[in-house]
């Protein structure tokens, strides 16, 4: 069942430069399309300012996209006004990269847990209690944590806590960007698996966002790849991981370090870092850094197709 | 051997306290080798470097020998010390932005280090930061010269830092969590740069990094250390194959891999003890699946299995047994002592 429906969103921010000059936008996120599933992982993946984190924050409408359309429940939200989108955003939460920016550092774990639903006027200060603390214990902290302050726990704990106060509303999607990027590997293992786990539990939908390769494999059921705002690849993981149509992925993918020194592996090195996403190339974006580009690259813009089974690629010699 | 570090100690000033930041650190890098120090944030991998590099904070304790070749530079006064940083052991930090002055040009930069170093000559010294500029593979080499840091790329100022770490053609190259801030198709460039400029110069290095990744891909060797201690310490296949240490095992069974796709990862419970409160026994007792009752005494002694292994654990001690006894008895006649 398709829980979220987005048709050719974009978001793209305007930079003053100058104010004679004429306006330049930043093309954070522009033209992605995609949908998912009621219990589904999309992992999205894809270099540090190709718009992954605008993706997400745009999907919530935290910063208003500049156009597209998107469908939660088969509505489409952003006709929704205030009250509506307040409503709708219980179902809709979202998980953050920092465990400590995230959680107010003046608040113990109780309140910062009991907030959403207090805001959303949920049940009475007991049944409250009674639901954050089935939740805590769920999440791996104890009850008598609950009087505690961020700082007094562990950054693994605190990304934990920032996963309850997400599912404090029994929402249907969660979010999550870069969750487990300021995590240790060892700390890092046991938020996967609480996401893992809750995931079966309650039925959520995910749209995991990270820059990390194996992190989205181990999790991801479908992963989408981005390039300067767009997707160049969507596939079932196994699919994606195993037979990457794109030229961007398969350099991404021969450039991620395999934790086994009895692996060795041709590696595509590219060339060039990621150009300005204010002056993007013509033509397919990637063609500055493909290694196997030709001049048609330049001029023609690769439309995102099915090239195989559920599998969409934006190369014109895919 | 290239370096050989013995019984590092190390203390800190936090809050008019004293507290121990490295116990005992001893390990040896080759020529032409890569070693690489991992464990998880805080246990002291950075700090290892800087007392290498004596880059330490001010009141900071110090003990235990640094020899580069065959000279101790531990008892090296700072400014011979100076002469030796840079010339043949150069360190490369974390990150690339903080470490350049924004201030002044890429080309300046580098001639600072040859300024320092060398005894070219002004002309001699233009050619050589355009040669660097070229060696580390960044292009247009000639104009970037006259460019500042923040014109550029974090990959590119990350190649400018290690063009400077080159400049002198140093012996041995201290690499701080290198590509951490790269993305992994710049992490991928920047390692195979540093692995030419290895063969190359036939340099050492010292690869610090927390992913496992990396080390599988880099190195020759691997360190882990846990609270300011070297838990193992082997030849890389050895490591990933036969990791003995309850710790790495826990590592190891922590990372995400390929075609296990949602399989409930290893973890470890638990976190690091702090530095202001150290357990008496092994550091990991609390953490550790296997842990014994002697875990909990006393710090286990490093045991050399092999040639290339070594692992400081009660559980690979024969002699925990007999020891059993012995250190009951001396805490006995310990707290005796102190009421
Ligand atoms: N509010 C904003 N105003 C202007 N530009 C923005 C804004 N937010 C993001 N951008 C720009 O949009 C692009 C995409 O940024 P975004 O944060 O979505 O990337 P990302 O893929 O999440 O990167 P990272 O992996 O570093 O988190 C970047 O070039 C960024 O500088
Ligand atoms: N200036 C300082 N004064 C006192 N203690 C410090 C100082 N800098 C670091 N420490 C402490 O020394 C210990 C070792 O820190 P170090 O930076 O070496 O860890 P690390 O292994 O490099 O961690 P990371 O992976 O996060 O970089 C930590 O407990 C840290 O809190
Ligand atoms: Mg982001
Ligand atoms: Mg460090």
């Amino acid at each position: 069942m398709t829980l979220l429906e987005i048709k050719n969103l974009k978001q793209h921010f305007p930079i003053s430069k100058g104010f004679l000059s004429e306006k330049k936008y930043v093309k954070a996120v522009d033209g992605v399309s995609f949908t998912l599933n009621k219990g589904e992982t999309l992992g999205i993946v894809g270099e540090s300012g190709c718009g992954k984190s605008s993706l997400g924050r745009s999907i919530l409408r935290l910063a208003e996209p500049t156009s597209g359309e998107i469908k939660f429940k088969g509505q489409d939200i952003l006709k929704f006004n205030r009250k509506q989108m307040k409503n709708i955003r219980k179902d809709m939460q979202i998980v953050f990269q920092d465990p400590y920016a995230s959680l107010n550092p003046r608040s113990t774990i109780r309140s910062i847990l009991e907030a959403p639903l207090k805001i959303h006027g949920i049940g009475n200060r007991e049944e409250r209690m009674k639901l954050i603390e089935s939740l805590v214990e769920k999440i791996g902290i104890r009850k008598d944590q609950l009087d505690n302050y961020p700082h007094e726990f562990s950054g693994g704990q605190r990304q934990r806590i920032g996963i309850a106060r997400a599912l404090t509303l029994n929402p249907d999607l969660i979010i999550a960007d870069e969750p487990v990027s300021a995590l240790d590997v060892s700390v890092q293992s046991q938020v996967l698996n609480l996401f893992v786990e809750l995931q079966k539990e309650f039925n959520l939908s995910y749209i995991f966002i990270s820059h990390d390769l194996s992190v989205v494999q181990h999790i991801s059921d479908r992963v989408a790849v981005m390039y300067l705002g767009k997707i160049v690849e969507l596939a079932h993981v196994d699919q994606l991981y195993q037979n990457p149509l794109h030229p961007y992925t398969k350099s991404l993918l021969s450039a991620l370090p395999i934790p086994d020194p009895s692996q060795k592996r041709e590696r595509i090195i590219l060339e060039g870092d990621l150009p300005s996403p204010i002056n993007p190339p013509t033509g397919c974006a990637f063609h500055t850094r493909c290694p196997v580009a030709t001049s048609d690259c330049r001029t023609e813009t690769p439309a995102l197709r099915e090239k195989q089974f559920g599998h969409w690629a934006a190369c014109i010699y895919v | 051997m290239l370096l050989q570090v013995q019984n590092l100690q190390l203390s800190l000033k936090r809050a008019g306290k004293f507290i121990s930041i490295l116990d005992d650190v001893s390990f040896q890098v080759q020529k032409g080798e890569t070693l690489g120090i991992v464990g998880e944030s805080g246990c002291g991998k950075s700090m290892t470097a800087l007392s290498i590099m004596r880059l330490l904070p001010d009141k900071a304790k110090l003990a235990g020998e640094v020899k580069v070749g065959s000279e101790v530079i531990s008892k090296l006064s700072k400014k011979k010390l100076e002469k030796i940083r840079g010339n043949q052991i150069s360190m490369i930090f974390q990150d690339p932005l903080t470490s350049l002055n924004p201030l002044h040009t890429v080309g300046k930069q580098i001639e600072e280090a040859l300024i320092l170093h060398t005894n070219l000559t002004k002309k001699e010294r233009k050619d050589r930061v355009v040669e660097l500029l070229k060696e580390v593979g960044l292009p247009r080499a000639e104009e970037m010269v006259k460019e500042y840091p923040h014109q550029l790329s974090g990959g590119m100022r990350q190649r400018i830092m290690i063009a400077i770490a080159m400049a002198c053609r140093p012996q041995l190259l201290i690499c701080d969590e290198p590509t951490t801030a790269l993305d992994v198709t710049v992490q991928a460039q920047i390692l195979e740069l540093m692995n030419k400029l290895k063969q190359e110069n036939d340099m050492g290095i010292i690869m610090i990094t927390h992913d496992l990744g990396v080390v599988a891909e880099v190195c020759n060797r691997v360190m882990v250390m846990y609270a300011g201690k070297v838990v193992e310490e082997a030849e890389v296949n050895e490591l990933f194959q036969r990791p003995r240490h309850p710790y790495t095992i826990g590592l190891l069974e922590a990372i995400p891999r390929v075609g296990e796709r949602k399989r409930t990862l290893g973890s470890i419970p638990g976190t690091v003890p702090s530095p202001q409160n150290l357990p008496i026994g092994c550091r990991f007792a609390d953490r550790c699946k296997d842990a014994m009752e002697i875990c909990r005494q006393a710090q286990p002694k490093t045991l050399q299995l092999t040639d290339d292994h070594r692992v400081a654990c009660w559980l690979y001690d024969e002699r925990r047994e007999d020891l059993k006894d012995d250190i009951t008895r001396n805490q006995e006649s310990k707290t005796t002592l102190s009421h």
